[in-house]
């Protein structure tokens, strides 16, 4: 090795770093980019952890930066969204799941408050256009990631203002429309082309569409209402769930009746029954055949109602019959006096999910009004074509309408959704595969295993309490006033340290301060890899003891070849 | 992120610690004890003289004619590490120089082959602060017993079997020694907790006087574990209070590390071929399982180191923060 003997019989200092001690190792330490378990839950296909990690380290307009570039609507999802990335948190098995929907609020209602606005490049008029049919959650994605390709958006709106779901249906208690107009006058101003008025089948035709644009994206939800009877019997004056809500939303009344029985477990229901006790409803009673969100309940089993919801209903006086189904209206003329009420599951067969109900277990409720609150079906008015005889719109995996070439549809119109934060995904995988389309191929990062718990090094992490933020005290809930409150600044720093960094290098020094054999080496700026180090393997000797400390588990051992 | 690229020599070289004992020595994979060295020069240098009793340190840092150590370093012999160091201490106190004084040494050349040095040097209060890296047996020679040597343990020379199961005696309490000889500062530490050796080193060396610093040292080879338990192995030490991390000054104890939960001793045994005959199904390896929980229990209750109630474990000694810091 070059080592020269010295004349006083002493060694030079460090001559050792002549013996590649690298040569001895049989398994190699790697950095392996794991997938966070809220990123691979998340409906809107966000990295929490990644904009979690900018806010950890006080980087808030970063940490905004990275949630909308795949959410644009963050405190409106914020607030309305189920949060399955918090049911899938690894802290959850430690000692509470991160609040991360409280994080993402915050986040979005710091954005609004400070006025940043989204950055979008400049788009020349030469650039095709690309067609989006329908201003909600579904549309406004498509449009933002396609004007984030440089891709020129034109948003085509039946209603004289953008928002979809959100604006038409979801009650102002649970997202005040000030914060969605902020949300939506924000995207709009980045030069997305908007005309409202315009309904598909009445203003323009989809041959239309084809023609004059490169592609389109409906977006057009649903609007009729599934029809409604009990063994072919249907009360006179039925009312819909939705459309009361809508009613009550735009006009902020509701026919004051005694006592209703809703139908339904999703959260339309949970809403109807929620502004019906607020209108001065007497007896709410919401009847399901699904359970209450708990530990123990099956996902198929489970009221599809966002859980904090069902727990605010519940406060507010709503009764809720879970595992009960409507067997027969009690009728007197053409009106309803009551519902007869049977006990009923939901029972897994293999795959299939079948409703059971159970004789001799029946009971009579006494109403004077059943509101149906069981789902929609796209209205076919212009879609003729394509919808066939089916209800809704089918799509690919990448978000086209199987048998066209520019045709791609998501959000509520395709089956199976129901969220907002699904809708916001299905608007920016379709503006992907339509820039993929249009010429503009990107690559797109290569996703790993889900890091779960048995990968962390839990040693490392304090237990840390969960920041949870005030909610209205039930005598106070009325009208539009917001029920759930938001986390203050504090709060929202202290939740999130709390992250465990699933799977990504939080550059923590422990593999540096570690290593026996000084063969980590620390860098200044990040690497490519998303970590601050470089393993030595000159001298690395693969004794896997960084990988068992990382906390994160960000490091595995690799058999070397 | 720039789009530079530099070589990882280049890297090396712009590190941001100081490095005492540099990649390239021979240490065993995972060795606790090369760990312990790295971060005890990492605090205390640059400007530190060594004196290193003969043992694996000694032996894998400088096969001749190279060297793994970046400070002045001098092999002293195993008995006389002691007053190696503070003949150093002396001739540097005289050349009126403010290099500080280290002297190395294994639980062999500490616990048994080499007290009298140490003893002595303690006793003519050298400002020296004398470093014994415990891994618990000679592991350089063939892993035989040392007085250091857990009770119950197997070694080469106190093997488990029909006889008995491991060693026969008790783990010389050196730091009740050390103690009696009323030196300003002596702490035990342990590799798994890092910012707690830095910590300990540093005051170690701002009292005047000798001082003394006892490095839980886990060996995979002689404690028969995996080279990446050595960590965890070494905090299951503390945490089963088999191996209490404690400071004292003039005597008495001034700090422990607390415990809010203090794990059973199985877990820590559970992780070593040396304890594996404990776990035998024989009644003299369930009474040495009493034994040794029995002997960490007295630890917890005699150091008092179980934190109270909402206490957390370790004070987030070993706590991990984005963006690191922690450790230093």
């Amino acid at each position: 090795m070059g080592v020269k003997v010295t004349p006083g019989g002493f060694a030079a200092p460090g001559t050792a770093m002549g013996f590649r001690t690298g040569t001895w190792r049989i398994q190699r330490p790697e950095h392996v980019h794991g997938i966070a378990p809220c990123h691979h839950a998340c409906l809107a296909g966000e990295d929490p952890q990644a904009w979690i990690a900018s806010l950890a380290e006080g980087d808030v307009a970063g940490a905004w930066q990275r949630l909308i570039a795949a959410n644009p609507l963050p405190a409106s999802t914020g607030r309305v969204c189920p949060h399955p990335c918090e049911t899938a948190c690894n802290r959850g098995g430690y000692d509470a799941p991160l609040n991360v929907h409280g994080l993402e609020r915050w986040l979005g209602d710091a954005a609004l408050a400070a006025g940043w606005a989204c950055p979008a490049p400049a788009i020349g008029r030469d650039v095709p256009a690309v067609a989006v049919v329908g201003a909600g959650p579904a549309g406004l994605s498509c449009a933002w990631q396609l004007l984030r390709r440089g891709i020129r958006p034109v948003l085509l709106e039946a209603l004289n203002q953008a928002g979809g779901v959100p604006r038409t249906a979801i009650p102002p208690y649970r997202l005040p429309r000030a914060v969605l107009d902020g949300e939506i006058e924000r995207l709009l101003a980045t030069g997305i082309e908007f005309r409202p008025h315009q309904r598909l089948g009445r203003d323009f035709s989809l041959e239309e569409l084809e023609t004059d644009f490169a592609a389109v994206f409906l977006a057009v939800g649903t609007q009729k209402s599934r029809p409604y009877s009990v063994e072919g019997v249907v009360p006179r004056d039925l009312r819909f769930g939705l459309d009361l809500l809508r009613h009550w939303i735009a006009e902020g009344a509701v026919p004051v009746m005694d006592s209703v029985a809703i139908i339904g477990g999703g959260n339309t229901a949970v809403d109807v029954a929620r502004i019906l006790k607020r209108a001065g409803v007497r007896e709410v009673h919401l009847i399901t055949h699904e359970r209450m969100p708990h530990a123990q309940v099956p996902d198929y089993e489970r009221m599809r109602a966002a859980p904090d919801e069902i727990v605010q209903a519940l406060e507010e006086g709503v009764l809720i019959h879970e595992n009960r189904m409507v067997r027969r209206l009690i009728l007197r003329g053409e009106r309803v006096v009551g519902v007869e009420i049977v006990h009923a599951r939901k029972l897994k067969e293999g795959e299939r999910v079948r409703v059971q109900a159970f004789e001799g277990t029946e009971s009579v409720l006494k109403v004077d009004q059943v509101i149906p609150a069981i789902g929609q079906v796209v209205n076919e008015e212009g879609l003729a074509q394509l919808l066939g005889q089916r209800e809704f719109l089918r799509v690919e995996a990448d978000g086209r309408v199987p048998g066209t070439s520019r045709i791609f549809a998501g959000g509520d119109c395709r089956p199976g959704l129901g969220t907002v934060a699904g809708a916001i995904f299905d608007g920016a995988r379709a503006a992907a595969a339509i820039a993929d389309l249009l010429g503009r191929h990107e690559t797109r990062p290569q996703r790993g295993a889900v890091v779960g718990l048995d990968r962390l090094n839990l040693h490392y992490f304090d237990h840390a309490p969960r920041q949870e933020p005030p909610v209205l005290p039930v005598s106070e809930r009325a009208g539009d006033r917001e029920v759930q409150g938001g986390l203050d600044q504090q709060a929202a720093h202290a939740e999130a340290l709390r992250c465990f960094s699933c799977g990504n290098c939080m550059a923590c020094d422990n593999c540096f301060t570690l290593c026996p054999d000084n063969a980590v080496l620390k860098t200044r700026a990040p690497l490519t890899d998303g970590s601050h180090y470089v393993f030595d393997y000159d001298y690395c000797k693969g004794c896997g003891l960084c990988a068992h400390e990382c906390p994160v588990g960000y490091i595995a051992m690799v058999e070397e070849e | 992120m720039n789009g530079q690229t530099i070589s990882i020599e280049a890297l090396r070289s712009q590190q941001p610690r100081y490095a005492g004992l540099t990649a390239g020595h021979r240490a065993c994979l995972g060795c606790g004890q090369a760990l312990a060295a790295r971060l005890v020069t990492e605090a205390a240098g640059p400007d530190v003289i060594v004196a290193n009793a003969t043992g694996c340190l000694e032996i894998f840092t400088t096969p001749w004619p190279e060297s793994a150590w970046r400070l002045p370093w001098l092999h002293s012999l195993f008995e006389n590490t002691g007053a190696v160091a503070a003949g150093m201490e002396a001739a540097l106190k005289a050349q009126g120089k403010s290099t500080k004084v280290l002297a190395f040494g294994g639980d062999g050349g500490t616990f048994d082959i080499g007290f009298q040095a140490l003893s002595g040097m303690l006793e003519r209060g050298h400002e020296v602060l004398y470093v014994c890296y415990d891994n618990e047996a000679y592991m350089n020679t063939g892993i035989q017993r040392s007085s250091s040597t857990p009770h119950a343990a197997a070694t080469t020379t106190s093997p488990a079997g029909r006889a008995r199961m491991g060693k026969r005696h008790l783990k010389k309490d050196i730091l009740a020694i050390i103690a009696a000889h009323h030196i300003p500062y002596a702490a035990t530490a342990s590799v798994a907790y890092p910012a707690d050796v830095r910590k300990k080193v540093r005051r170690a060396l701002a009292v005047p006087g000798p001082s003394f610093l006892l490095v839980h040292s886990p060996c995979p080879l002689g404690w028969g574990h995996d080279g990446a338990l050595s960590i965890e192995v070494a905090r299951l030490a503390v945490e089963t209070g088999l191996f209490p991390l404690v400071e004292m000054e003039r005597g008495s104890l001034v700090g422990v590390l607390p415990l809010r939960a203090p794990k059973p001793v199985r877990d820590y045994l559970a992780l070593q071929g040396r304890f594996a005959h404990l776990f035998a199904d024989d009644p003299r390896a369930r009474e040495e399982l009493a034994h040794l929980q029995a002997l960490a229990d007295a630890n917890i209750e005699r150091y008092g180191l179980r934190a109270g109630g909402a206490g957390l474990d370790t004070e987030s000694a070993d706590t991990v923060r984005r963006g690191g810091g922690q450790w230093a």
